[in-house]
């Protein structure tokens, strides 16, 4: 079993301790300097670096990250030289096939070993808004995350948190930090997904779900999916997105 | 084969003849203007004015719920000019005044308060009744919004791709800010042509539903029969294969035997 808070990254008493990835969109300030101050781990993928230094200027010695990697076609070059002169570790990564996020997040699985951090939790800032396809390819790499660590990965612009549940576990999601707000929501991103949940307010059955719908939810105290169906159908079992 | 140029609707010379649905999202003005007036097949200055060739009501426009909010917002200072044929939805979102205002405008009013279903898909359905009712020639439903905000929204917007599949064989595009996303029918070869002048640089092709075995041409990335599937293999970040400027660019084809999520960039104007 799975026991996961997801929003417990953003309370300043949270118990996860937490790695930090800043992408390349607007950065909501409130959730920024709770998240900064609590990560043991902070990087950049590219232009995600001009976020923060637009976002901490006055104070930029105080908020530098420990690396940022990408394939630098959108940072720009007096952030990128200013973030090189304070000796953060600029990693060009230009691998055509992985995106600037995945390479992130792979260099941070690498680092936390290395180091031997103790870490719960990869918290991602933006990847949920801007061009339609970068919204995409934040959803694929949550997929090649599952592949790099047991580490969850959770995603978070605006109002809206993202997490994908991994396949053929039985997720308890506590949704009591206070945090939460009205809507929750499963998505079968890739495939479809057998599920079963409670403490939704629409909750799902021994159901096929070819493509569930979204369902609007109360708060519950508890909530869990479990993607183990009955029958043998191998090919259900599928990760699940999950969004808040 | 399907032909198809996503970005026709937003030239004002376009060809398409649309049905225009208004979601619940910050709207983009200048395509606003574009799709809102265009004129599908309307001869101005004739008695078929206003009513397009076949002599009925030529173009029909819509407001999903609190897409009716950004309406009003938008054309303040004209707002009897820029009247919704209906508005739909549960009408949680929807401002009191702004119902006040259309309601008193006669526009219709379409309680649809079907909780298994989203304002945007029962949006659709009507217009596709309507559609039919009015026997209206109408090529594309273009939707503004839907792309942005609460990330469950954006994703209910793909899921209401799919039912559309069902409930017609129009191709339903869904524009916000600089993206434009239309989900491609399985087992057909699809040629998209991209040479309006208002494609951005990227393109993108996404299994959103289940894995693709998909071929293209066209692309700077092409698919050679090949599984896009999330964990394994998505196209983002695609764009178009060098052309002679002189010749404009061949058109994108694309097979795939699932359902296929296209989006592309549109150029800043």
């Amino acid at each position: 079993m799975d026991e996961f808070a997801p929003l417990d990254c953003l309370l300043p008493s949270g118990k996860q301790r937490i790695g930090l990835v800043i992408l390349n969109q607007p950065i909501d300030e409130q959730f920024f300097h709770v998240l900064w101050s609590k990560a043991k781990i902070r990087a950049c993928a590219d232009g995600g670096a001009n976020h923060l230094y637009r976002l901490t200027e006055g104070h930029r010695e105080s908020f530098l990250p420990d690396y940022i990697n990408g394939d630098f076609d959108s940072i720009l070059p007096e952030v990128k030289t200013f973030y090189t002169e304070k000796n953060c570790k600029m990693m060009e990564t230009s691998d055509q096939d992985l995106t600037d996020f995945t390479k992130c997040l792979a260099v941070m699985v690498e680092e936390i070993k290395a180091q031997k951090l103790q870490i719960d939790t990869i918290v991602t800032l933006g990847g949920l808004g801007g061009r339609f396809d970068q919204i995409m390819a934040t959803v694929e790499t949550l997929f090649h995350a599952q592949k790099m660590t047991d580490l969850p990965v959770v995603v978070i612009q605006d109002r809206s948190l993202a997490v994908l549940l991994k396949e053929g576990r039985q997720h308890h999601l506590n949704v009591n930090t206070g945090l939460e707000g009205k809507w929750c929501s499963l998505v079968p991103v890739g495939s479809p997904c057998l599920t079963t949940t409670s403490g939704l307010k629409w909750n799902l059955g021994e159901l096929r779900a070819c493509r569930p719908q979204v369902f609007p939810s109360t708060q519950t105290p508890n909530t869990h999916t479990h993607g183990h169906p009955r029958g043998m159908f191998p090919s259900l079992h599928h990760p699940l997105c999950s969004i808040y």
